[in-house]
């Protein structure tokens, strides 16, 4: 059974191109186009990790994280923060949000997925 | 004066060559007996404050004087009875300030009490100056505002940019894979071409907006505990594919004991990826080597130097000059033939100053290059954007508010003299802390500056002191400290600092301290580890007072909402549900709570932000050295108002 990812972007061509080459490489992808919705599909969902934005529509990337380990239900599932720019304080701030590991767009597909294995335990 | 009298003179004689001395000064001088009546003045202060010959002299005091120069309208639209009250409050301190007369002539008036009673007032016309410090502020407030503009339209420009080249980008990769699977190569070759233009594209980008960051002075250090193995790993993997692309081989010596360093995780990771890649860049077929090692300095702080060697085509000396300038490779063919933003370097040059260290680079041409960077720890932390209170808030309505300057070094009595005098603010002087104290029984001033090292009696010693008397405990304080201090600035700033696991004896110590006038006091405990809660409950109750316990922020709120406020809380940062950031947040804001003094209890390393909103919400830490100095009138004037907020009956 594939591995299920939930994506959460807003900016449909981003979407559109990271779930394509996803699917290429094996996951099962579900998606979210703002953090309540994220917040709400990482529980209905149960995906195995999530991939967040961090600048989203209704509550951004750094706050639906806070909320997806702040619920018991949710807390274990592992969230790779995805921002434009690999500046500092995006990735300190989404490691305070909760996030276990970081990567900036436009993705590089190959370390992206690494990252996905290696927080599935697969590396 | 008289104690060294010189023999061969009259008393008349040593009159007249003290009337000459006093008619010579190039300041306005006047003297007051005991009564506060004008004794002897010089020709200089009459023309200063244009007194009329009758006037003076004539048993007048000097609330006479005052009252005469408030009626004239010297003082403005001022009460004149406020203002007497202000000047007759501070004549037992030295005190200086500046005030602007009415035809614009700016002067500085200073008064120090002399020995058997009676005080000196010197005048000094500092219109010029102040002329001069007028423009010089202008033109660089013109400079910045300039410049703040440039940043912004960089920033914004950068991010515009970057989205379509994320489409191009992505899609150009999408369609490589596709004709891939088709083992269509033609079009592969051209299309891996439009991604490989894109993504140095983007690094230009990103590089430029890193620049103008740098150059806006808005990048900021995030200091952390680096574990340098770890971090040495993970530049590793992303530097191979770089690095296998000339046939290089990357050679790592790093020791198994290489430890941590404090530091900017990210902007060291983004240094070594700009120095290896250079290296590779320049190397075919060769070896790149990234070696660390420690060395202690003279001063016994711990340092890591990392050395990047290539085997590469070298520079020559005048290549090496131009190596760092922004936009410049060591050969203007150098960009066709090896690609590059010419940015990696500067960039990577502004990052390790920022961090406290040095870079020097060892070039022979033809033969290879190594670049050095030696990285202190615990590089110096640079002030917080977030302290910076807009300066023109503040400039307004300083008038009558009294600051007194607690420092004992000369120069910054000096520096803040001329900054907060400017803005018409009442100047109190003390060179130590017991002066300080003593000083601010007698005449209660708006806000305090605190120096923290001091002899004898330090900064944090004066604070402590002051925020256990009840007279003295809602004036604000700012500290002034070097920058090695700022991470002390929050342990006194929610009123204390502890950490996990808890000292016991200093627990008890801290309660005492803290909750000292208050038998029987409650104290509250927020913690989400029960075991956390428990070890402490004990100790608060073996130390005569209650507890009481909530397992998170939110918990805690609620206990407040149906109590009276607690003597003492006693909180965990990380916490479920709310933590304790956003509990002190929202407690700051509610005025019967906003004052309940709070022990802040963590395991956590704190990062640079939470540090700064730790301190904050506590009292306000400017840093001598980095904070600009003009922005310190507006941190006062904002605490003043903040302090006459909370207390409608403010003072005077």
């Amino acid at each position: 059974m594939p591995v299920k990812i939930l994506l959460v972007e807003d900016n449909e061509m981003n979407r559109d191109m990271l779930s394509r080459r996803l699917l290429r490489n094996g996951f099962e992808v579900v998606m979210a186009v703002d953090g309540g919705q994220a917040v709400a599909m990482a529980a209905s969902e149960s995906p195995a990790i999530i991939l967040m934005d961090m600048s989203l529509p209704v509550i951004d990337g750094w706050e639906a994280t806070r909320q997806v380990k702040a619920n018991p239900a949710t807390s274990s599932i592992p969230v790779i923060a995805l921002t434009a720019h690999a500046m500092a304080e995006d990735e300190a701030k989404a490691r305070a949000a909760g996030c276990d590991d970081f990567d900036t767009k436009p993705v590089d597909i190959q370390r992206l997925v690494g990252k996905i294995n290696a927080l599935l335990g697969k590396a | 004066m008289s104690d060294t009298k010189n023999q061969n003179l009259s008393a008349a004689q040593e009159h007249a060559l003290l009337r000459a001395t006093l008619e010579n000064m190039a300041q306005g001088v006047a003297m007051y007996d005991a009564s506060h009546r004008l004794v002897t003045w010089n020709e200089r202060f009459r023309i200063y404050l244009e007194m009329p010959d009758e006037f003076l002299g004539t048993d007048r005091t000097f609330s006479d004087y005052i009252r005469y120069l408030g009626e004239r309208g010297e003082f403005g639209d001022a009460d004149i009875e406020t203002e007497l009250k202000k000047r007759l409050a501070v004549l037992e301190t030295s005190h200086s300030f500046e005030r602007v007369r009415p035809d614009g002539m700016v002067l500085e008036v200073r008064r120090d009490p002399v020995p058997g009673g009676g005080f000196i007032a010197i005048y000094t016309d500092i219109t010029e100056r102040k002329q001069a410090e007028l423009a010089i502020r202008k033109a660089k407030e013109d400079a910045e505002s300039a410049s703040k503009v440039k940043s912004a339209f960089l920033a914004n420009m950068s991010h515009e940019l970057r989205t379509p080249l994320n489409a191009i980008i992505g899609y150009s990769e999408l369609l490589a894979e596709d004709a891939g699977d088709r083992g269509d190569s033609a079009s592969l070759a051209d299309l891996e071409k439009i991604g490989a233009a894109g993504r140095h594209l983007l690094g230009l980008i990103n590089e430029i907006l890193d620049l103008s960051k740098i150059e806006a002075g808005k990048m900021e250090l995030y200091i952390e505990k680096v574990a340098l193995a770890a971090a040495v790993d993970e530049v590793r993997s992303l530097v191979s594919p770089l690095i296998e692309k000339n046939g290089n081989t990357l050679v790592i010596e790093c020791p198994a004991d290489i430890g941590a360093l404090r530091t900017d995780l990210t902007k060291l990771k983004q240094c070594l990826i700009n120095l290896l890649s250079n290296a590779a860049k320049f190397t075919k077929s060769g070896a790149v080597t990234l070696r660390l090692s420690r060395y202690v300095d003279d001063e016994d702080a711990p340092h890591v130097v990392f050395e990047v060697r290539d085997s590469g085509i070298g520079m020559t000396e005048e290549q090496i000059g131009r190596l760092f300038q922004a936009f410049t490779q060591a050969d203007s063919s150098t960009t066709r033939n090896f690609g590059g933003t010419g940015l990696g370097l500067t960039i990577t040059r502004h990052f390790v100053t920022m961090l406290g260290g040095t870079i020097t680079v060892t070039s022979t041409s033809g033969l290879g290059s190594t670049f050095t960077v030696d990285l202190p720890d615990r590089a110096g932390v640079a002030p917080h954007e977030d302290h910076v209170i807009d300066v023109d808030d503040g400039m307004r309505a300083a008038s009558a508010v009294t600051v007194l300057i607690v420092d004992d070094d000369d120069a910054v009595h000096d520096v803040l003299s001329a900054t907060l005098g400017r803005e018409g603010y009442l100047l109190l002087h003390a060179r130590d802390g017991a002066e300080a104290l003593a000083v601010m029984r007698r005449t209660p001033p708006d806000v305090v500056t605190l120096d923290v090292r001091m002899p004898k009696v330090d900064g944090w010693s004066v604070l402590g002191v002051m925020k256990s008397d009840p007279e003295l405990q809602n004036i604000p304080v700012v500290m002034l400290t070097i920058v090695d201090d700022r991470n002390l600035g929050f342990s006194l700033g929610a009123s204390e600092f502890m950490t996990k696991p808890i000292d016991r004896n200093r627990l008890t110590a801290l309660l005492r301290k803290l909750t000292s006038s208050t038998k029987n006091a409650t104290v509250l405990i927020v913690d989400d580890e029960p075991d956390v809660r428990g070890v402490i409950k004990g100790t608060v109750e073996s130390a005569g007072m209650k507890a009481a316990e909530a397992g998170n922020g939110r918990a805690a709120l609620q206990w407040l909402e149906g109590n009276a406020p607690p003597a003492l809380i006693l909180l965990d940062l990380m916490m479920p549900e709310m933590d304790g950031f956003e509990f002190l947040e929202k407690i700051r804001k509610v005025e019967r709570w906003s004052d309940i003094p709070t022990v802040v209890l963590t395991a956590k390393d704190l990062s640079e932000r939470e540090r700064s909103f730790l301190a904050e919400r506590t009292l306000l830490v400017l840093s001598k050295t980095g904070q600009p100095i003009g922005s310190l009138g507006a941190a006062l004037s904002a605490l003043a108002r903040r302090g006459q907020a909370v207390k409608p009956q403010a003072k005077e």
